[in-house]
């Protein structure tokens, strides 16, 4: 896979993506990449990960995910994940994977609901 | 009958000889005695004679079995097995054999039967005949296995019971201990059930679990991580005094949870994440 198959789409002031069913880790370094690159571009308030497709999760994603949240926060937003499965939920949880600084969701449209209410919720530990 | 159950006495006791009355009385009893079919055996398994009963239970005319082998009361199985004979010899050495198994009717029915096979020896210590008394407990059987499929199912069902009790909240009452196994499956199905119905808030009420300690607290928290990651938050309800008393001593640190005392509190703070609020009618007279 190369770096373009992940697409950052701004809606209005929000960043979304969505990530394939198994990113690998070029996919997950170009992801911080170009979030990083529309985040100053835009001026987002918040980037949504949208991983509803995403079967596995390992360290070096939740690792990235984390890290790109500290760095959107540092730039005056905030990141929400979006729609994980339970399955991965419970991999994430007894590997005990870091995700510091994000935020969750049930879904994209609950994500976004979040970032227009400038409302709180699902803080990953 | 010249035979007499437990040999080796010393002979000249009289105790064994109650007198032809006694004799007469003891044939009408195994004759007209219902619940037990008493069969006799010669050394080598082969039918000499039975009692009424006997015939009642397994369906062949007394002529037809006289000199049959009483493997035939077995299913093939067991049979091919050696179960008969094993049986067979396991009372000529201990002088008796019980089991609880599967017999065969002559129509090739089966039913559950208790079997004890007395080995009968005369005076001199010489094996002259086996006594086989069976009881049919096919009922009893069938009421056990009955009571053993629901309570399975009972316990299958009960185990992580998972409600929807209100648009966007599902609730979780415990109930019993909770172990390493229950709790994964607490996660699974609540994870599952909070993403299928796409509920934002899960309640889990403690009320029913007697006891808490630092391993079921790790689990509860590793759960309510695992709901938090799929988007959703976590109101743990029914921590009774006993119980928050022993998560302060164990140094269980719950502050990330939103704790309730009782489940209606609980289902208050649950509805407020949502923006609902419960208000009484306003055209109440």
């Amino acid at each position: 896979m190369s770096a373009s198959s992940i697409t950052v789409v701004k809606v209005r002031d929000v960043l979304l993506v969505a990530m394939p069913s198994d990113p690998d880790d070029s996919v997950i370094t170009a992801l911080q990449e170009q979030a990083m690159r529309s985040m100053d571009q835009h001026e987002a308030k918040a980037l949504i990960l949208d991983i509803s497709a995403v079967e596995t999760l390992d360290s070096f994603f939740a690792r990235t995910i984390s890290e790109t949240a500290q760095m959107v926060s540092l730039m005056g937003g905030r990141t929400i994940i979006a729609g994980m499965r339970p399955a991965v939920a419970v991999t994430a949880t007894q590997l005990g994977l870091p995700l510091k600084r994000v935020e969750t969701a049930l879904t994209v449209e609950r994500a976004l609901d979040m970032v227009s209410l400038g409302k709180r919720q699902g803080s990953a530990r | 009958m010249t035979v007499r159950a437990k040999p080796r006495r010393p002979s000249g006791s009289a105790q064994h000889n109650p007198g032809p009355k006694g004799d007469d009385l003891l044939q009408v009893l195994v004759e007209n005695v219902r619940d037990y079919a008493i069969v006799l055996l010669d050394p080598d398994g082969k039918v000499l004679s039975w009692s009424p009963a006997a015939q009642r239970l397994k369906g062949w005319a007394t002529d037809e079995i006289i000199g049959q082998s009483f493997a035939r009361f077995y299913p093939e199985e067991d049979i091919q097995r050696g179960k008969p004979q094993n049986e067979l010899k396991a009372a000529g050495q201990d002088g008796r054999f019980e089991d609880e198994g599967w017999r065969v009717r002559k129509d090739g029915t089966r039913f559950w039967a208790n079997v004890v096979i007395t080995a009968l020896r005369d005076n001199n210590g010489k094996l002259r005949a086996f006594g086989k008394v069976t009881r049919d407990l096919s009922e009893r059987k069938e009421a056990e296995d009955k009571i053993k499929k629901q309570a399975q199912e009972i316990l299958e069902m009960a185990t992580i019971p998972v409600v929807q009790v209100w648009e966007g909240i599902v609730l979780v009452p415990l109930i019993g201990t909770l172990d390493s196994a229950r709790t994964q499956q607490l996660m699974e199905r609540l994870l599952q059930h909070v993403t299928d119905s796409g509920s934002p808030v899960a309640v889990i009420d403690i009320t029913g679990v007697p006891a808490i300690d630092t391993q079921t607290a790790q689990h509860l928290i590793e759960t309510v991580s695992a709901v938090r990651l799929l988007g959703a938050e976590v109101v743990l309800t029914g921590v009774r005094p006993v119980i928050a008393q022993t998560l302060v001593h164990l140094g269980v640190d719950l502050s990330s949870v939103a704790t309730r005392s009782s489940l209606a509190a609980g289902l208050r703070t649950a509805m407020e994440m949502l923006s609902l609020a419960i208000v009484p009618k306003a055209d109440k007279p």
